[in-house]
C-alpha cells in the first residue's frame, strides 16, 4: 500500500513503523511525541510531551532504527533542571548537543548527547518577556552550521537568534499575515544555506528567510488541495533543497521543491511495529480479530474530516506534528495521537 | 430597580445557557424578548475556542484516550461558545441518553455523541432517535453489537422504549421484544474488534481507534414483527416512525424538556404547559425547536412561579460561574481540574451514573456537595484580576454617585450584576450588614487589587453563597 501521491521530482519509500503507546511513567515505548533528533550516530531522539495524567514522565527517549530501546532522560514535569512542562521541539548542533524548547518555562535546555549512552544536562537558558532575548512560548528551534541558534519566540510573534550559548543576537517579525509576519509561529528549520524557514501556523504558510531574517518567499496558503495547508507546524530542508512539511491540520506530510512547488503528500502508511508485535505475541485473540478487521474504513459523511478519519483509520498519520532528516535522507514523522513515528527513504 | 424585561431577560439565559454576564445580557435585550429565544433556538457560528488551539496546546485533548481531558474539551466549548443554547441542548441528551466512559473506554466517540445532539439536538425527535440509533457508542453501551438476527439482545430497544421515549407502563413486553428485533445489525465497523479492546481497555499498539456505525445485512432479522399494534418487516427506522407518533412519547419529552428547562416541580400550571408542548409535538411534526419555542413564550416561563425554580446542576454551576468571571479563553494548563470540580459536584461529564443519567432538582445538593459549590464559585468571583470580575467592578464604579457606594449599594449592585438575583429580604439584610461593617465603598482611583476592589470581590463572594445563588 503506498499513500504517495503525484510523485514529481522525488520519491519517498516507506521503511518502517517504531513505537507504541507508553501508558506508564518509563521504558519502552512512546508518550505524546512531539518532536524527534536524528543524532550523527543514528540514535533517534523522541521527546515525549506527554498528556497531564502522565506528566510526570515527560522526557526524551532514545532508540534506533533497529527498534532497540537505549534508554531516556529527562525529570518529569516541572520547573527544576531537567524538568518540563510543555516542551515542543528539539535541534542537534555540531557537537551533538540537543536543545530543547518548553513553551510554558519559556526556555531552552541543552544536554549533551555526544559519545554518552544517555545525555548529560549542561544548562538551560531563558528569560520569560516580550524585551529582546526574552522569550513568550518558545516553540520551534533551528540551529545552522555556526551553532547559531534560532528560536520560533510564537506569543512575541517573531524569530529570534541567539549564540550558542543563548546571547541575544538579533530578532524580526510581528504579529500579522504580511511578508515577515507570523501568527502563533511554530517549526522551524535551516537548509544547507544556512537560511531559515518557518512554519507559520495559523498563517497556514511557511515563510524562508536569510540568515539574518531578510524575507525571500512564503509557501502556500489555507485550504487541503496540493500546496495548501492546514496549520502546519514543523518544517525540514534536504542538501537538495526539498522542503518536508508536517501539514498538522490536514493529518499529512507534504513536500515541496525547493522553489516551493507542490511535489508529493504522504497520508502514512504505518505497519505493526516490532514492539507491537510483542504486544500481540502476548494478546493472540485481539491480534485474530485485528487481522480480519478493515483497517481502512469508508466513514459516514459527518466523519469525512481528515482528523476524523486519522482517528479511526490507524496506518494513516493522526496528529503528524514534526517532520525530521537524518544524514542518509530518511524522513521522520512523528505523531502526537499514535505515539509511534514513521520512517520513508528518500531515493 | 431592576426591570421586568432584564430580569426575564436573565431568566431565559439561565434556561436557555448558563446564566449572562452582563454585556451578553444587554447583547441579548437589544434583540427583545422574542428575538433573543430565536437566536438561543437557532444557533449559527458559536465563535468557540478553535480546535486547532485547543489541540496545540493539550495533547490530551487532541487524542482524547481518557476521561479528564475529554470533559475538559467539552468544557471548553461551554465555557467559551456564544451559542449557549447548543451546549445547554447536548448536555440536556447527555443526560437522558445517557452514554458513559466507563464501559466505553472511548472517549473520542462519546464525545462524537455529543456533537451529534448538537447537529440534531434542536431538530425532529424521530431523525435524533434514528442518530441515536447510529450511535456507536449508544451501540456498544447498550450492547447492541450484540443484538444478532439469531440470537437478540434485548437491552437498546428495551432502553429505547422505557429510559428514551416511551416510559414504562406504554408497550409489552413483547413489544420489546420484536423492538430489539429491528435494530439487529445495526452494529459499528469492526465490531468484535472493537468490543475486545474497549472490554480489555486496550489501547495498544497505538492508542485508540475510534467508532463508526455499520449495519450488517446478514444480521439484520428481516421477518415480519408486530409492534405496538402494527404489523411489518419493520428495520429499526419503522420502528422509530412507530414510537413517535405515540402519545406516550409526546408526553415523555414535553414532560423531561420541561423539567430541565422549566422548573423541577410540575404543577399544575406545568402540566398545562406540557400539554401545549405536546401538541406542539404532533403539529411540528416533532420538532423539539418549536417545544422549546412553545415553552419559552409561556405564561409559565414567563412567570415568577417559574423563576429560580430550578436547582443548577453541577455543569451548570460551574460553567456559569467561569463565565461570569471570564476565566479560561485561552488553553491553560491544569483545565482538567477544574472540569472534574463538576465530577466532585455530583455531575462528571461524560460518566453519567448510570443509564438512567443523574437524579436532579434537589437531589444536587447535599451538605458535602453544597461547600464544592460554594467554594469554587466564591473562588472565582471573588478573584478580581479576573476580566468579568473587573468588568463588575468597572459597572459599580460607572453607577456610583461619584464612585461612592453605600452598603445597600453594593449590595444590590452585585445582586444585580449577577443575575440579576432575586433574594429574600433577610438574604440582603445579611449582605447589607456584611458590606456596612467596612462603611461606604469608595472606587475613586481603584487599583487592580486594592482593598476597594477586594470589598467588591467579597461581596461577589457573599452573594456565590446564598441559597438564591444555588437557583436557576
Amino acid at each position: 500500500m503506498s499513500t504517495q501521491t503525484k510523485s514529481t521530482g522525488i520519491v519517498l519509500d516507506y521503511v518502517k513503523t517504531v513505537g507504541i503507546v507508553n501508558n506508564g511513567y518509563n521504558g519502552r515505548g512512546f508518550a505524546n511525541p512531539y518532536d524527534i533528533a536524528v543524532g550523527g550516530d543514528n540514535r533517534i531522539f523522541v521527546l515525549n510531551r506527554c498528556d497531564p495524567l502522565r506528566a510526570a514522565a515527560i522526557r526524551v527517549g532514545i532508540c534506533n532504527l533497529d527498534d532497540d530501546y537505549l534508554g531516556e532522560f529527562g525529570r518529569g514535569f516541572g520547573a527544576g533542571d531537567e524538568q518540563f512542562v510543555w516542551p515542543v521541539a528539539m535541534a542537534l548542533d555540531s557537537r551533538d548537543r540537543l536543545h530543547i524548547t518548553d513553551e510554558h518555562n519559556h526556555r531552552v535546555t541543552i544536554y549533551d548527547t555526544a559519545g554518552n549512552a544517555s545525555a548529560k544536562f549542561l544548562s538551560h537558558w531563558g528569560i520569560p518577556g516580550a524585551g529582546d532575548g526574552e522569550l513568550n512560548g518558545p516553540a520551534g528551534i533551528a540551529i545552522d552550521s555556526s551553532d547559531v541558534v534560532f528560536v520560533v519566540d510564537q506569543h512575541n510573534s517573531r524569530v529570534q537568534k541567539f549564540a550558542s550559548d543563548g546571547k541575544f543576537i538579533a530578532n524580526w517579525g510581528s504579529f500579522g499575515s504580511g511578508d515577515g509576519q507570523f501568527n502563533l509561529p511554530w517549526g522551524a528549520a535551516v537548509d544547507n544555506d544556512d537560511n531559515i524557514y518557518i512554519a507559520d501556523w495559523r498563517n497556514d504558510r511557511i515563510q524562508k528567510f536569510t540568515n539574518d531574517g531578510e524575507f525571500l518567499a512564503a509557501f502556500g496558503s489555507s485550504g487541503d488541495g496540493e500546496g495548501q495547508f492546514q496549520r502546519p507546524t514543523s518544517v525540514a530542508v534536504d542538501p537538495e533543497g526539498f522542503i518536508y512539511v508536517a501539514d498538522w491540520g490536514n493529518e499529512r506530510v507534504q513536500v515541496l521543491g525547493p522553489d516551493g512547488s507542490f511535489q508529493l503528500i504522504l497520508r502514512g502508511e504505518a505497519t505493526v511495529s516490532k514492539w507491537a508485535e510483542a504486544y500481540f505475541e502476548s494478546n493472540p485473540e485481539e491480534k485474530a480479530e485485528r487481522d480480519i478487521s478493515n483497517l481502512l474504513p469508508e466513514l459516514p459523511a459527518h466523519l469525512n474530516t481528515p482528523y476524523h478519519i486519522s482517528s479511526q483509520t490507524e496506518p494513516f498519520f493522526w496528529g503528524p506534528v514534526s517532520v525530521s532528516l537524518d544524514r542518509e535522507g530518511r524522513l521522520y514523522v512523528a505523531e502526537t495521537n499514535r505515539h509511534r513515528f514513521q520512517v520513508y527513504q528518500k531515493r | 430597580m431592576i426591570s421586568n424585561d432584564t430580569a426575564l431577560m436573565a431568566h431565559l439565559l439561565r434556561r436557555a445557557g448558563f446564566g449572562a454576564n452582563r454585556d451578553e445580557l444587554e447583547h441579548y435585550l437589544e434583540m427583545g424578548y422574542d428575538g433573543a429565544v430565536e437566536a438561543l433556538l437557532n444557533p449559527t457560528d458559536p465563535g468557540n475556542m478553535p480546535d486547532d488551539l485547543i489541540r496545540r496546546y493539550h495533547v490530551d485533548q487532541s487524542e482524547l484516550r481518557d476521561l479528564p481531558g475529554s470533559a475538559a474539551y467539552w468544557m471548553y466549548r461551554m465555557i467559551s461558545t456564544s451559542c449557549p443554547m447548543e451546549e445547554k441542548t447536548a448536555l440536556f441528551w447527555h443526560g437522558l441518553f445517557a452514554t458513559g466512559y466507563t464501559k466505553l473506554n472511548q472517549a473520542r466517540s462519546l464525545l462524537n455523541q455529543v456533537e451529534m445532539f448538537r447537529r440534531s439536538g434542536l431538530g425532529s425527535f424521530e431523525e435524533l432517535l434514528v442518530e441515536l440509533s447510529k450511535d456507536p457508542a449508544m451501540i456498544v453501551w447498550l450492547d447492541n453489537n450484540e443484538n444478532h438476527g439469531a440470537s437478540i439482545n434485548e437491552n437498546y430497544g428495551r432502553e429505547l422504549l422505557e429510559l428514551f421515549s416511551m416510559g414504562i407502563g406504554n408497550y409489552t413486553e413483547e413489544d420489546v421484544k420484536e423492538c430489539a428485533r429491528a435494530f439487529t445489525g445495526w452494529t459499528l465497523g469492526n465490531a468484535e474488534y472493537m468490543a475486545i479492546r474497549a472490554a480489555k481497555d486496550s489501547i495498544w499498539p497505538y492508542g485508540r481507534i475510534a467508532w463508526h456505525f455499520d449495519y450488517r445485512d446478514e444480521d439484520h432479522d428481516d421477518g415480519e414483527k408486530t409492534f405496538l399494534g402494527e404489523t411489518g418487516r419493520f428495520n429499526g427506522e419503522d420502528i422509530i416512525a412507530i414510537i413517535v407518533k405515540q402519545e406516550a412519547t409526546a408526553r415523555f419529552v414535553a414532560t423531561r424538556l420541561f423539567q430541565f428547562f422549566g422548573a423541577d416541580e410540575i404543577t399544575e400550571a406545568g402540566e398545562k404547559i406540557i400539554e401545549e408542548m405536546m401538541a406542539t409535538y404532533f403539529s411540528s411534526g416533532y420538532q423539539i425547536r418549536d417545544m422549546l419555542r412553545t415553552l419559552f413564550h409561556s405564561g409559565f416561563f414567563k412567570s415568577e412561579e417559574a423563576r429560580f425554580a430550578r436547582v443548577k446542576g453541577p455543569v451548570e454551576m460551574v460553567v456559569g460561574a467561569v463565565r461570569m468571571a471570564g476565566n479560561y479563553r485561552d488553553p491553560y494548563l491544569g483545565i482538567e481540574s477544574v472540569s472534574n470540580t463538576m465530577f466532585y459536584m455530583g455531575q462528571g461529564l461524560l460518566r453519567p451514573p448510570t443509564v438512567e443519567g443523574w437524579h436532579e432538582g434537589a437531589e444536587w445538593i447535599d451538605s458535602g456537595v453544597l461547600v464544592e459549590r460554594v467554594n469554587f464559585v466564591a473562588k472565582e468571583l471573588s478573584n478580581v484580576s479576573s476580566p468579568g470580575v473587573r468588568s463588575i467592578i468597572d459597572r459599580l464604579e460607572a453607577g456610583a454617585d461619584q464612585g461612592v457606594l453605600d452598603p445597600s449599594e453594593l449590595a444590590d449592585g452585585c445582586l444585580d450584576l449577577l443575575g440579576p438575583l432575586q433574594v429574600s429580604d433577610e438574604t440582603r439584610s445579611v449582605l447589607v450588614e456584611y458590606a456596612s461593617r467596612h462603611g461606604d465603598l469608595d472606587l475613586n482611583g481603584h487599583q487592580p487589587g486594592d482593598q476597594a476592589e477586594q470589598q467588591v470581590g467579597n461581596m461577589l463572594r457573599l452573594v456565590a453563597a446564598t441559597r438564591e445563588y444555588q437557583l436557576a
